[in-house]
Parts: C-alpha cells; structure tokens; sequence
C-alpha cells in the first residue's frame, strides 16, 4: 500500500482512538482544573453511560449475573441508538451532580491523596455493583444500523464499512465517533469561552477564593461543571460502547489513559484534552503499524517523558496546578 | 508505634502505678515493640492454621500465615511514604513485581539459595526504586501519582511482551527451584519439635524473621531524626522546606527506602510461591497495597499490617463461604455471600476513608485511649474517695 | 447460581460440633508432605497402609474432597459456572450414580470412590494465575483436597500444575489449549484432556483447505502471550505444509488489546485472502467484532482457531460462518455426547458447553484410576491414567499419553451460526470431527519434545 494511504489510516485510526479519550479528557480536566477535585471515579462514570447506553438503545439478553438470577432474561428499553444518545448523557448528567453534591464537596477541602482514594473505592463500588448485577462476561453492544429514522424516513446508515478514497474500506462507525466528538467538544468550549458560566467558570480556574470574594456565588457553577463533566463521559459511553465488548472492568481499563490525556494536554485546559487525546491516538496508531511489540510501552514511556520536560502538559498553565 | 502513641507523660504520672501505665510506657520503647511483635508472629499461625476451635472457626492454613507476613512487609514499606511522608505512589507494583522477578531470575539463572534471592531482588527494587523516584519526585501531588502509575505499567507491558524471553511473560515465571537454606534446612520442612506446632514450617520462620527485622527496621526509621522529617514534610512541606531542609532529598530517601521494603517482600513471594506471576507488576497490584493500607490505617507502624490481614483473610476465607448464617445455627442471613465479597469491601473503604482517615487501627486506638481514660477516671475518683475518708477521721 | 451447598454444610457441621480441632490437626499432617510417617489416624481401606504419606494422602475419615478451582469473576466468569456445574454433576453421580457412572466408567460404582464419599470444595481463580494459586493452596492445605481441578486460562493451569506438582496433589486440567501446559511446563501430577494450539493447527488445515481452496495468501494476527504465539507458529506451520497456503505476515498484538483497528487496517490492506485471529476470550470478540465492522470478511475469509462460549456470547452474529475449534459441543452424535447432554439438561435445564464436558469427563476420569489403582496413592493413580486408553467420553478412542500426559484424541472442526440461529448454548454448527489419526506429533517432536514431566514421588 502507498505512503499516503498509510499515512491516511494511521491518521483515522488515531483519531478514531483518541476521540473517546478526548471525551473523558475534556470532562476530567474541567472538574480537577475548575474544582481542583481529582475524581478517579470517571472511568465508572464512562461505565455506567455505556451500559445505560446498552440499555436505552438494544435489549440485550442476560445469562449471568443477579438479575438473570432474579429472572430477567433480557435488559433493555430498545428504542434506539439516537434516543441513547439523548437519554443518557442527561441521565449521567444528574449522576454527576448528585456525586458532586454528595461526595465531591465532602472532599473540596481534604488533600488530594483523599480525593485519589475515595473516588478510586467509588471506581471499585460501581464496577463490583454492576458486576454483581449483569454478570462478569461480556455483552455485546451492536452497533446502530442506522440513526434517525422517522416514520418514512430511513434514517443514515452508520454501521458496516464504507470505501473511503485511497483508504479503501473504513468501519463507518468510527467516523461518526470522531464526527459526534468533534461537535461535542466544540459545544463545551463555546460555553466555556463564551457565556457568562463560562467566565465564572474560567475565573474559578485561575482564582476560587477571589471569585468568592467578589461575591459570585459559585457553588451553582460548580456543580454544573461536574455534571457536565460527567455527562461527556457517559455520552463517551454510548459513543465508544459498540466499538467494543462490554463488561464492568471497562471503567477501570479507561480510566488511567484518560487521566494520562489530561495530564499530558495540560491541566484545566480543553484545547490541551483535544490534544493531548490526539496525540495519545496518534502515537498508538503509529506504533502499532510499526513497533507492535512495543505500542503499549511506548505510550506509557512517551506519557512519562512530556511529563518529566513540559510538567504542567503540551498546553497547560503553569499557575493552574491542582 | 505511631507517634500518638507518644502520649504525653502527664497522663502516664496521673495513672501512676495501673496496668495501663505500665503498658503504656513499655509500649514505647523498641526492644519492647520488636519483642512483643517476634511473640505475635511466633503463635500466628498456630492460632491460625492449627490451634484447635480458634483456627476451625477462622478456617485459616498455614501458607496463608505466610503470605499475610509477606504482604505486611510490604504494606509497613508502603506506609512509609504513604503514612507518614504524605505521598501517594500508584506504581509499587514495580518494585515487588521486579523485586519477585529479579530473585526467580536470578534463582533460575545464578543460584536458588533463599538469601541471595532475596538479596538480589531487593536491591533491583532498591536501585528501581531510585531512578524512578528520582524522575517522578519531581511533581507533586496527583502527578507523581499518576508518573508512578505509568512508570509502574511500563515495566508491565515490558514483562509481558518484549522481555518475555526472560520473564515467561502471561504464563509467569515457571520452574523457580528455592534451595535450601545455608544448604541444610529445606525451607519446605517442618520446623521440628514445638517450633512445628507453632511455626509451621520453616518458610514462614524464614519470613518470620524478615517480618519482625522490617518492624524493626521501621521503628527505628521513624524514631529517628529521618522519621521526623518524614512527617514534617507530609504536615507541611512547605514550611519543612523554609526551616532550610532539602525536602526533595528527604523525599527521594522515603521512596528507595518503601521500595526496599516492597522489594524485600517481592522477593519473598517468589520464594514462597516458586513461581511469579505477571500480574504482579499490574496496577491493580499497586492499588492492593493502598487499599490495604488505608483500610489498616495509613500512619500508623502495625494498621496496615492489619489491613494485609483483613483484606488477605476477606479474598482468601470470607469469599469460599457461600452463605452467611448465624454462628452455630443454620439461619442464612445472607446467599451467595462469597461472590459480594469485593463489593463489600470497596465499601468498607469508601466509608473507612470518608470518616476515618485513620483506618481500623485508628478506631482501635480510640477504643483504647477510651478505656485508658475511663480507667484514669476511675482511679482519680478511687484516689479522691480514699482522701476524703482520710481527711473525716 | 446453582451452587451445592454441601461443602458448606459440612464445614458448618464442623464448626458447631467443634470437630474442627481434627480437621486442624489432618491440615497440618497433609501440608508436611514427606516430613512425617503420621499415616496412623483413621486411614482405613483402599490398602493405604503399603504406601507412605504423600501430599494429602493418606485421606483421613471416610470423605475423599476434591477441590474445583474455576473462573467465578472476571471475563471467564460464565464459563467457569458452567464447569463448576458440571463438577457437581460429577460428584452427585460418583456418589449417587447416573450420568456416566453407570452407563460408560465399569470402574466405577455409584458408591463412592474406593468405599470414600466424594465431597468438593470450590474457588475462585478469577482468571488470574496469583489468585489461582492462593485458593488451590487453600484447598490443599485447609481442605485436605486429594485432587484439584480447573482451568479456563493456560496461565492458570499451567500456575496450578506447577502448585500441585510441589505439593504432591494431583491436578486434572480443564480447558488450557497452550501446548506449554503438555509442553516445557508439563507435570507428572497434572493430566490433560483438552488439545492443544499445535493439535488445532493440524485440525483446522484440511477443513479450510477443502472450503476455500489451495494457493492462497494469509496474514495473522496473534495475541503476544505463550498461547497466542504458539497458536500462531501452528497455524504457520499447517495453513503452509497442508493447505498449501502462504503467509503474508504474522503481527503481534498486545494482550488485553481492546482497539485492533490499525492491525485490522494493515491486514486489510496486505492484499492477503486470508486472515487469522488468534485471540482468545475477550481479545478475540473484541477482534473478530472490529474485523466484521471493518467489513474485512467482504474482501477475506476470517479463522478463529480456538471458540469458547463467552467468546461466542459476547461477539454475536460476528462469527457467522467463521471457522475454527471447540473443545466438545451438545450437538455431537454419538452415545457418550447425548448422555451427558440428557443428565445436564435434567440436572440443570441448559445445554452444557464444551468446558463443561471436559469438567465432568476428567473428574470421572481420576475416580475411575483411583478404583483401578486400588488407592488414592497419587504415583499409583498416575501410574494408572499414564498410557491409558479409552473410548467413553464422547470423542472416540483415546490415549492419555504417557510421555507428556497429553489426550491423543479427535478435534471437532465448528463455524459460527448467524445471530438468527443462535440459541442458549448452541452457537456453532459442527464441520467436522478431525480423526486423531490426522493429529498428533511423537513423544519427541512438537511440544512433547521439550516436556519434562518430574517426580511421581
């Protein structure tokens, strides 16, 4: 195959790869950069998204786990993938504010080693809970055939291949997921940069205590934050289930590149979550085509060594350290 | 013990002559500690795995004792830098896992003899230990965290695939033959006569001894002007830093010494299991070590070999049970109980960090101090009473 | 979960009675191995007294346990339910009859084995070697097991192989399909049923020569861990010499990878007609998924060497049509198979899956040594299963070969049904069942060549 053709898939793939990261990145660094709260438990937020995801949009037949004990054989509403991606950012939305109103604002005031350790027996809870519930195998989360269909309207199909010029064959799937990404992220940094929650939001960022002093009243914004946060990582869910199986240690198995994205883009900043996420893709991508054996160690070692030359990440603020 | 255990002798003066101030006293000084700790890890696993009724009701065996040392070990090391200099390292699973590594290696390759192995793997882990101290110490907070963490699964993804010529990769490391002891003592055997029927066999003597040195070791590190810093620096490590210390160092220091811990008890496990598993560099085996920490009490010298014991005792015994019934009869609170067992413990330590920082041997210890105080109360108004008797007459 | 609740019985009887006490005291005379001559106690039949203590042998009191390692978290979680079902099936029916026990093992009396009671306790592996190791130590030392059993995961097998053969326990492997177990990490305390990654290779071959023709090129993606790499050399080795067939290139990809769409593009792209996932479990759903949305199977057939259930369950339609092995399946015609498929349906209402079959027929296996050996002296019982042949499980005349402890036996050769067709418990639809005349290697060639099988005592 030509240069540019592999050139070309090494990029989609990237992409394609880092985009999930870049959903859980965003979300993250927002809460740790506006909160200065470090929540390990994003992973389980991404988690309870992808089975609530699996739930909306399929059904999906039980065979192990407490409630195929308790007799039910099957799980899910199966309404449809478009309603998944409605229904469950919204409903991890309110998961992340009663986590914030419940959890994170017992811990604004205790040292980080706290934050770590709470929110990572948070991460074992939720894992061990859905375990208990759905079985510790793994569910197969189909992707949509199609989205939008309306009565006569078919809808756009988004499952199967697509033959890409020069690319060849390409899971179409995966360009929705950078296309639905894109967008999203777009969405918060317009918020963030261009509404008046955004200002208070970004003056948290720099200062909490001089905010408070002039009077803004910012526990409402806070909590926002955090349940926007979470909800990126539940439509992180929905968007990045069906690229894979589905089991309760997903979570966990996200949460420590996610946290490696943020830590490498930098801190607080989304501009640094999308790039960092994009490197992270990127560099997996071309590692594998080249050094299989060595992919995974090589992404820890390059996420070691932006951190030892650029500690505060590719586009982080010095000032803005948690 | 942990320096609240320091209690100020005024109180010791006011109990006078009871028990409890004795004990208290006592309690302090080293050789009382290591002493009382070398009694403990004697009639363990007797209790444990043997004795009769107690060890039938606790369903305890003896290489279970075994491991329970070894991970203590480990967890005294861990709380080192956790407890008491305040820094929270996602990657100790790279110091036991290559300590474990280091010595079936080298027990494979130069020589089986338990002492060499264990030599050799704690000084991998030390001279690991250093490098990645002296690279991830340069950030604070949840960065060192998460650079120990990377670092950590690095050295995982090493082992399981382009070292695997050396390390055996996913199978884990086959064929390690432990030698035995100076040449003479099968570390297999028994121990004979009435040192069997305590001890069990001679591996866990073997471990035994490391146990009661690290305990040891330990007290005598936190007892000395290091220990001090040590603490200084998790209280505040600013104001360490302007009374002109090297905070940096002292933390660097802190770091090698928990991964020689870590490394001792690494190569330990290898001796007794003759065998290392790939998941011991995983992080999930890192995270272990904090749970167990935490959930014994970090901060303290003997929480977090507690919290090795319960969290080893819960994932070994309490999950074969498969039903929770009343002790001596035959109600069944609770089905299928053994398949909740992590469930139950990720909430225990949800609730153990939200509201007792300090762990199970911080509840111990204010159970404790209750009962020294009441017990203090109690003499007072005896004292009071017999003064004011003598005083009518 | 249909979980017995004997072995908790027991333990509770024990406990209130304050019986423990003994039970205490035989843990410590079966963890002292060689060490002492304490075979007094109340030994009993089965001509105990010409043998010396081994492991937990002599067994004390009138109850033989058997211990029943398996996956009950963790990704292999349903397989192992499914095996831990079809060792209580064994159990009830050396104890009570049914099943085999009176239909296929002579040996064997539905009474026990050697006049002993059989009981069981069981643990859970989570698919990790250390885990595994730590409750097969248990078992031994605690529960005075005389035999452990269990599986799913090579590295397990071959971690627990390696614990039995220092303690002097026997061990009958479930499902493990590395040729390491039978090969450089083989034991004399350990037997195996399953074939291995080589015997898959040799199976597989003819099949897919026939179906898709001679000449053609593949490429392989194989999962960079003992099983995957060896699967790989196999099918290397096979798809070449007797399909006739070349390879492109060969890649590896880490274990536990979860994103296989830039190996799966560059396969695309090789130009080759044939690709090979050697993945197994998660790995290999995720894979053959991703290779199914990338619409690889337009352009390329897909193998999978080696289908297990959970695999199965968690791909879907994805292996409609794909080829590869299974251990044993419900749907094979012959006596044995419909016998045992019959009592599991009655006992539990499911179909029994393929581990399930190799649970039941390698617990039956070691009873029916143990009758023939006269004791439960583990060498004797080795002695008795070395070189043994059979004909009654279900997958015609075998060899437990005495050389490498491996089954000389038939392969069955299966491809995915599509989503429509698939049931609970039936997923393939049987190609063929390779003769064993077809499989195999000499004691010292292949795997064989470089096993050392250690000690009887």
């Amino acid at each position: 195959m030509s240069l540019l053709s592999d050139v070309l898939v090494i990029l989609l793939n990237g992409l394609q790869q880092g985009a999930i990261y870049v959903l859980l990145a965003v979300g993250l660094s927002i809460i740790v950069g506006t909160l200065k709260f470090v929540n390990f438990a994003h992973g389980a937020l991404y988690l309870v998204g992808t089975y609530a995801g699996l739930f909306v949009a399929l059904n999906v037949p039980l065979s192990n786990g407490k409630l195929a004990e308790w007799g039910f054989s099957s799980f899910g509403l199966d309404i449809g993938f478009f309603a998944a991606l409605i229904f469950v950012p919204l409903f991890v939305f309110g998961v992340g504010l009663l986590m914030e109103r419940y959890l994170a604002r017992a811990f604004y005031d205790r040292p980080d080693t706290d934050q770590i350790l709470v929110t990572f027996g948070l991460a074992i809870v939720v894992q061990e809970l859905f375990r208990v519930l759905f079985g510790s195998n793994s569910l197969p989360f189909e992707q949509p055939e199609r989205i939008l269909s309306f009565g006569s309207f078919a809808g756009l199909p988004v499952s199967g291949p697509i033959a890409l010029p020069i690319v060849g064959n390409f899971p179409q799937w995966r360009l929705w997921v950078i296309g639905i990404t894109a967008v999203l992220v777009a969405l918060v940094y317009l918020l963030v940069e261009y509404t008046d929650f955004g200002l208070v939001v970004r003056a948290g960022t720099r200062d909490a205590e001089m905010v408070r002093l002039l009077g803004i009243k910012i526990t409402r914004p806070y909590i926002v934050v955090f349940g926007i946060g979470a909800a990126l990582a539940g439509v992180a869910g929905v968007v990045g289930g069906p690229l894979n199986v589905v089991n309760p240690t997903i979570g966990t198995n996200i949460l420590v590149p996610a946290f490696l994205t943020v830590v490498i883009g930098g801190v607080g900043s989304i501009a640094g979550a999308v790039l960092g996420g994009i490197v992270f893709g990127l560099t997996t991508a071309a590692l594998v085509s080249f050094a299989p054996a060595w992919s995974q160690v090589g992404l820890y070692a390059i996420a070691a060594i932006v951190l030892l030359t650029r500690p505060q990440g590719l586009l982080g603020d010095e000032e803005v350290t948690p | 013990m942990s320096e609240k255990d320091a209690n100020p002798s005024a109180k010791d003066a006011l109990v006078g002559g009871t028990l409890f101030g004795r004990w208290e006293k006592l309690r302090g000084r080293e050789g009382t500690v290591v002493g009382i700790t070398a009694i403990l890890v004697a009639v363990f696993p007797y209790l444990f795995a043997r004795a009769p009724v107690v060890s039938g009701f606790l369903q305890g065996y003896q290489s279970l004792a075994t491991l329970i040392l070894i991970w203590g070990i480990f967890a005294i090391g861990f709380d080192l830098l956790l407890g008491y200099t305040g820094l929270l390292s996602f990657g100790h699973a790279a110091f036991w896992g290559g300590a474990a590594y280091a010595a079936g290696i080298v027990a494979k390759n130069v020589s089986g003899d338990p002492i060499v192995m264990v030599v050799s793997g704690t000084l991998f882990a030390v001279l690991l230990a250093w490098v990645l101290g002296f690279l991830s110490l340069r950030r604070g907070g949840i960065y060192f965290s998460i650079l120990t963490l990377a670092f950590a699964q690095m050295f995982y993804y090493m082992a399981a695939s382009p070292l695997a010529f050396l390390t055996n990769g996913e199978n884990g490391l086959t064929g390690v033959e432990v030698g035995s002891f100076l040449g003479v003592i099968h570390l297999e055997a028994d121990v004979p006569s009435i040192g069997g029927m305590l001890l069990g066999t001679w591996l866990y003597a073997f471990v035994g001894v490391f146990f009661v040195g690290a305990v040891a070791v330990a007290y005598r590190i936190l007892n000395s002007p290091y220990g001090m810093v040590f603490r200084a620096i998790r209280e505040n490590e600013q104001r360490a830093e302007f009374v002109g210390l090297n905070v940096w160092r002292y933390k660097l220091m802190a770091f090698i010494i928990s991964g020689g811990f870590a490394g001792v008890a690494g190569s330990l496990f290898t001796i007794h299991g003759a065998y290392v598993p790939l998941q011991s560099l995983f992080w999930t085996e890192s995270g272990d070590i904090v749970v167990m920490t935490v959930l014994g009490g970090a901060g303290s010298m003997f929480g977090p070999v507690l919290g090795v014991g319960l969290y080893l005792y819960i994932e070994n015994i309490v999950s074969t049970i498969q039903a929770l019934t009343i002790p001596f009869t035959g109600i069944v609170l609770v089905r299928d109980f053994g398949f909740y067992w992590h469930l139950l413990l990720g909430v225990v330590f949800v609730v153990v960090v939200w509201v007792v920082p300090d762990g199970l041997w911080g509840i111990l210890n204010r159970l404790r101090e209750l009962a020294v105080d009441l017990g203090s109360k109690a003499a007072k108004r005896l004292r009071a009473r017999s003064e004011n008797g003598g005083g009518g007459q | 979960m249909a979980r017995d609740n004997k072995s908790l019985n027991r333990r509770d009887v024990l406990k209130a009675t304050g019986a423990v006490g003994t039970a205490g005291l035989a843990g410590l005379a079966g963890c002292t191995g060689g060490g002492g001559d304490d075979s007094g106690g109340g030994g009993g039949g089965g001509g105990d007294d010409e043998y010396p203590a081994l492991g937990n042998f002599p067994i004390e009191g009138d109850t033989a346990t058997f211990g029943f390692n398996v996956p009950q978290s963790g990704p292999y979680a349903s397989e192992g339910e499914d095996e831990l079902r079809a060792y209580q099936l064994a159990v009830k029916h050396l104890n009570e009859g049914g099943g085999w026990v009176d239909s296929q093992f002579d040996d064997l009396s539905g009474d026990g084995v050697l006049g002993y009671t059989i009981d069981h306790v069981d643990g859970d592996t989570a698919t990790d070697a250390d885990q595994a190791r730590q409750s097969a130590s248990g078992m031994i030392q605690r529960d005075d097991a005389i035999m452990i059993s269990g599986g799913s995961s090579s590295a397990v097998a071959i971690a627990v192989q390696g614990l039995c053969q220092n303690e002097k326990v026997m061990f009958m492997c479930c499902l493990t399909h590395s040729n390491d177990t039978t090969g450089k990490d083989c034991v004399r305390y350990s037997f195996r049923e399953m074939f291995n990654a080589y015997m898959t290779g040799q199976a597989l071959a003819p099949v897919v020569r026939d179906a898709y023709g001679e000449d053609l090129q593949f490429y392989q993606l194989y999962a960079d861990y003992s099983w995957g790499q060896t699967q790989q050399a196999s099918m290397e080795q096979f798809m070449t010499d007797v399909a006739g067939w070349e390879q492109i290139e060969s890649v590896a990809t880490p274990l536990g990878t979860s994103d296989y769409s830039t190996y799966l593009s560059e396969a695309q792209s090789s130009g080759a007609d044939v690709l090979i996932l050697n993945h197994y479990g998660l790995d290999g759903a995720n894979s053959m998924q991703q290779a199914i949305d990338a619409g690889i199977d337009e352009d390329m057939e897909i193998l999978v060497p080696l289908y297990n259930r959970p695999m199965a369950e968690a791909a879907g339609g994805a292996i409609e049509g794909i080829y590869g092995t299974v251990a044993w399946d419900s749907q094979i015609d012959n006596t044995p198979s419909q016998e045992f498929t019959q009592a599991f349906r009655d006992e539990y209402d499911r179909t029994p899956s393929g581990p399930a079959q190799l649970a039941y027929a390698q617990t039956l296996q070691y009873a029916a040594a143990v009758e023939r050996a006269g004791t439960f002296y583990p060498p004797e019982v080795i002695r008795q299963l070395e070189d043994y042949e059979y004909d009654n499980i279900g997958m015609g005349a075998e060899t437990m070969r005495g050389c490498d402890h491996q089954a000389q036996r038939d392969v069955p050769v299966v491809q995915g049904l599509p989503a429509s067709e698939q049931s609970e418990g039936t997923y393939f639809n049987i190609v063929n069942i390779t003769s064993r005349d077809d499989l195999g290697y000499a004691c010292d060639a292949g795997p064989a060549a470089e096993c050392e099988l250690g000690s009887y005592e």
